[in-house]
C-alpha cells in the first residue's frame, strides 16, 4: 500500500510538464496551428526559469513568470510567421525549436559560465490543502502537492469547460475545423490563432521551468529529454481534447516514474532498456489508435483571408 | 529542380543568403558587444580558423562529412515533404551496425571487412528509419513524432552496447572495444589525418543529387512532395514513396555513422552523434530542400562550428553564439521567400 501511494504521488508530480505542454499544443492546434517547437520552448523555459529564480535569490515565481514570458515570445514569433506571413508551420516550428535549444544553453553560459559545482535554486514547496490533505491515502496523493500540480489539474478542467460549454470555446474549435465557415460567422481567425498560439507557448515555457524547479534544482543542457516531443504524441492520442490529454499525461507520467524506479532499484533488467520504455510505449500505443484519432481538420494549414483559401 | 537557370536567377537566389548572413552576424554582434566581448576578434576567429592552418582545415572537413550525409538524410525525405528528425538515431544505429561487423569480423582482410562494415552501417540506419517509415505506411502515424522518439531509444541502445555488450574496461567513458584494423577507412592525408570518407560522402551526395533531380523516381518523389493528392491521382504510390524516402534518408544517416566509426573513432563512443542532427536540419532548411545547395551550406556550417569551438577555447565566449547566428540566418532565409512572394 505504501509503495502504491508513493507511486501515485510521484505520478501526480511528474504529470505537470506533460499536461502543461500537451494542453498548450492542443490549444494552438484547435485553432489550426501545429506547434512543433515544444522541445525548444521547454528548454528555453527551463533555462530562463532557472536563471530568473537563481538571479533573484531563489524567487521561483519570478522564474516561472519569466519562463512564460519568453515562451510567449516564441509563440508570438510562430503566430506571426505562420498566421501573418503564411510561412510553413513545420519549417517555422523546427527553426524555433533550433533557436530555443541554442538560446537555452547560451543564456545559461552567459549568465553562469562554467562552474565546478552547479548553482542551485530551491525546489517548489509542497502546499498541503487544509483539511483535504488529511484524507487518508487520497490526501497524500492529491492534496499534498506543489501549486503547479493543482494548477495543471485546474487548467485541464477549465479548458474542458471552456472548449465544450462556452461560446468562445466553440468559436475556437470552429477555427481549427473550418476557418472559412468560422470566418463567415464573424470569428476573427487570425486573432484566435495568435491568442491560442501565444498562450500555448506560455504553458510550454512554464512546463520547462517546472523541471529545474522540481526535479534537479539546476539547469542542465538538453534536460527536457524529449518531453516536448512526447507532449505532441500525447496531444495526438488525447484526441486534442483536454480531458483525454490529462488521462494520457497520467499514462506518460506513470511510465516515466516506473522507468525511474526500476532504474534505481534494478530488477535484473539493464537500466538502458528501461529508459527506452517511455518512447517505445508511446509508439506502441499509437499503433492501434492513431487512425481513429480526432484531429482538427485544418491542423497545420494556414488560412488566407483575402483569398478565403488554405495554404 | 529547375533544369535551365539563367545566371541572373542564380545570383538572385544567392542574394537573400548574403543579406541573411550579414544581418544575422550583425544582430549577434550587437548582442556580443553589449555583453562586452571583442566582436571583431571573435568573428575573425569564427570565420578564419578553418583556413589558417592545415589542421583547422582538416578539422572542418572531418565535420563536413557527417554533416553532409545527415543533411542529405533530412533533405531526401523533405523532397517528398516528409520530416526526418531521426537522423541522430539512424546515425547511431549505423555506427552500431558498423562496429558490430568491425568487432565480430575483426580478422577479415580490409577488402572484405571495410565494405561489409559500411554496408552494415547503411542497413542499420535504414532499419532504424524503417520503424517510423513502417508506422507511417501501415498506421499513418506522423513521422515527425516517431523519428524523433527513435532517437531517444538509440541513446539508450548506444549506452547499453558500450557498457554491456562490447565494453572497453580501460576507458573511463562508455566506449566499445576497437574494430579490426581492416575496418579503418584509408587516409587521404596522413598528417593531419584525413580519412577517405570525404570522397565517399561527396560521391554519395552526387549520386543522391542525380537520383532526386534527374531520374523518374526522383521526379515522383518531388511530385509527391509538391502535391500528394495530385500525385495520387496520377497513379503514384504515395504511401510507398513516403516509406522509401524515409528509409533512404535512414540509409544515408547510417552511412554517416559507419564513416564516423571507420574513419574517426575506430570504435563506438557514447555521444558520437555530437549535435549533428540539429545542424543537419538547419542545413536542410537553409538549403530549402535543394539537394544541390546542401554541400555548400553544410561546408559553411562546418566552418562556423569549428570556428565557434576555437573562439570558445581562446576567448571564453560561449560557442552557442554561433547556434543563435545560424538560427537567425535560417529565419531570415525563410523570410526572404515571403518577401519575394509579395
Amino acid at each position: 500500500m505504501e509503495t502504491a501511494v508513493t507511486f501515485a504521488r510521484l505520478v501526480m508530480l511528474t504529470l505537470v510538464p506533460y499536461v502543461l505542454a500537451g494542453q498548450g499544443t492542443m490549444l494552438a492546434g484547435r485553432a489550426g496551428v501545429f506547434n512543433v517547437a515544444q522541445e525548444g520552448i521547454m528548454l528555453v523555459g527551463a533555462s530562463v526559469g532557472f536563471l530568473g529564480a537563481y538571479l533573484s535569490g531563489g524567487n521561483l515565481l519570478q522564474g516561472m513568470l519569466l519562463a512564460m514570458a519568453v515562451g510567449g515570445l516564441f509563440g508570438l514569433a510562430l503566430a506571426y510567421f505562420t498566421t501573418t506571413l503564411k510561412m510553413d508551420q513545420f519549417v517555422t516550428g523546427l527553426a524555433l525549436f533550433f533557436i530555443g535549444m541554442a538560446l537555452s544553453t547560451l543564456l545559461y553560459r552567459l549568465a553562469i559560465g562554467v562552474t565546478l559545482t552547479p548553482p542551485l535554486i530551491p525546489t517548489l514547496r509542497e502546499l498541503p490543502l487544509p483539511g483535504l490533505s488529511r484524507i487518508p491515502l487520497l490526501g497524500v496523493v492529491l492534496f499534498r502537492q506543489n501549486a503547479l500540480v493543482y494548477g495543471a489539474v485546474l487548467l485541464s478542467l477549465a479548458l474542458y469547460l471552456f472548449l465544450y460549454s462556452s461560446g468562445s470555446g466553440m468559436a475556437l474549435r470552429a477555427v481549427g475545423e473550418n476557418p472559412m465557415a468560422a470566418d463567415s460567422l464573424g470569428v476573427n481567425v487570425n486573432l484566435t490563432r495568435y491568442l491560442t498560439t501565444v498562450t500555448g507557448a506560455m504553458l510550454m515555457g512554464l512546463a520547462g521551468a517546472y523541471l529545474p524547479m522540481v526535479y534537479t534544482a539546476t539547469f542542465t543542457e538538453g534536460m527536457v529529454r524529449g518531453r516536448g516531443w512526447l507532449s505532441i504524441a500525447l496531444t495526438f492520442f488525447g484526441g486534442w481534447s483536454p480531458h483525454l490529454i490529462f488521462l494520457g499525461a497520467l499514462f506518460f507520467a506513470a511510465v516515466e516514474v516506473l522507468a525511474f524506479r526500476v532504474q534505481v532499484t534494478g530488477v535484473g533488467i539493464p537500466y538502458q532498456l528501461i529508459l527506452m520504455l517511455p518512447y517505445l510505449a508511446t509508439m506502441a500505443v499509437m499503433m492501434p489508435t492513431f487512425r481513429r484519432l480526432q484531429v482538427p481538420a485544418f491542423l497545420g494549414k494556414n488560412y488566407d483571408r483575402e483569398r478565403r483559401a488554405l495554404l | 529542380m529547375r533544369a535551365h537557370r539563367s545566371p541572373l536567377a542564380v545570383v538572385g537566389g544567392v542574394v537573400p543568403y548574403v543579406v541573411s548572413v550579414g544581418v544575422a552576424f550583425a544582430a549577434a554582434g550587437i548582442f556580443l558587444a553589449v555583453m562586452g566581448f571583442d566582436v571583431p576578434r571573435a568573428y575573425g576567429t569564427i570565420l578564419l580558423t578553418s583556413f589558417r592552418t592545415a589542421n583547422g582545415f582538416v578539422q572542418t572537413l572531418l565535420k563536413f562529412v557527417p554533416l553532409l550525409l545527415l543533411a542529405m538524410a533530412f533533405t531526401v525525405p523533405l523532397a517528398a515533404w516528409k520530416f526526418n528528425i531521426g537522423g541522430e538515431g539512424q546515425l547511431i544505429a549505423g555506427a552500431i551496425g558498423a562496429a558490430a561487423v568491425g568487432i565480430a569480423l575483426a580478422a577479415l582482410p580490409r577488402a572484405a571487412l571495410l565494405p561489409a562494415l559500411l554496408l552494415a552501417g547503411v542497413v542499420g540506419g535504414a532499419l532504424w528509419a524503417g520503424v517510423p517509415a513502417w508506422l507511417l505506411y501501415r498506421f499513418g502515424i506522423n513521422e515527425i513524432l516517431t523519428t524523433v522518439l527513435m532517437n531517444f531509444v538509440s541513446f539508450s541502445l548506444l549506452d547499453y552496447v558500450t557498457t554491456e555488450v562490447w565494453p572497453d574496461p580501460a576507458a573511463g567513458h562508455p566506449t566499445s572495444v576497437s574494430i579490426g584494423a581492416g575496418g579503418h577507412l584509408p587516409l587521404l592525408v596522413s598528417s593531419p589525418p584525413l580519412h577517405a570518407g570525404l570522397l565517399l560522402a561527396l560521391g554519395v551526395a552526387a549520386a543522391t543529387y542525380v537520383y532526386v533531380n534527374h531520374t523518374a523516381a526522383g521526379y515522383e518523389l518531388r511530385a509527391v512532395g509538391a502535391n500528394p493528392r495530385a500525385a495520387l491521382l496520377h497513379g503514384i504510390a504515395v504511401r510507398r514513396l513516403f516509406l522509401l524516402s524515409l528509409v533512404l534518408g535512414g540509409a544515408l544517416a547510417g552511412l554517416a555513422g559507419a564513416v564516423e566509426v571507420a574513419g574517426v573513432h575506430h570504435r563506438l563512443i557514447e555521444g558520437l552523434q555530437s549535435n549533428y542532427l540539429l545542424l543537419s536540419i538547419l542545413i536542410g532548411l537553409i538549403a530549402k530542400g535543394n539537394v544541390l545547395a546542401v554541400p555548400f551550406v553544410a561546408f559553411a556550417i562546418a566552418v562556423l562550428d569549428v570556428g565557434a569551438r576555437a573562439m570558445q577555447r581562446t576567448m571564453l565566449i560561449p560557442g552557442e553564439v554561433v547556434f543563435v547566428v545560424e538560427g537567425l540566418i535560417l529565419v531570415f532565409v525563410l523570410l526572404s521567400d515571403v518577401v519575394r512572394r509579395r
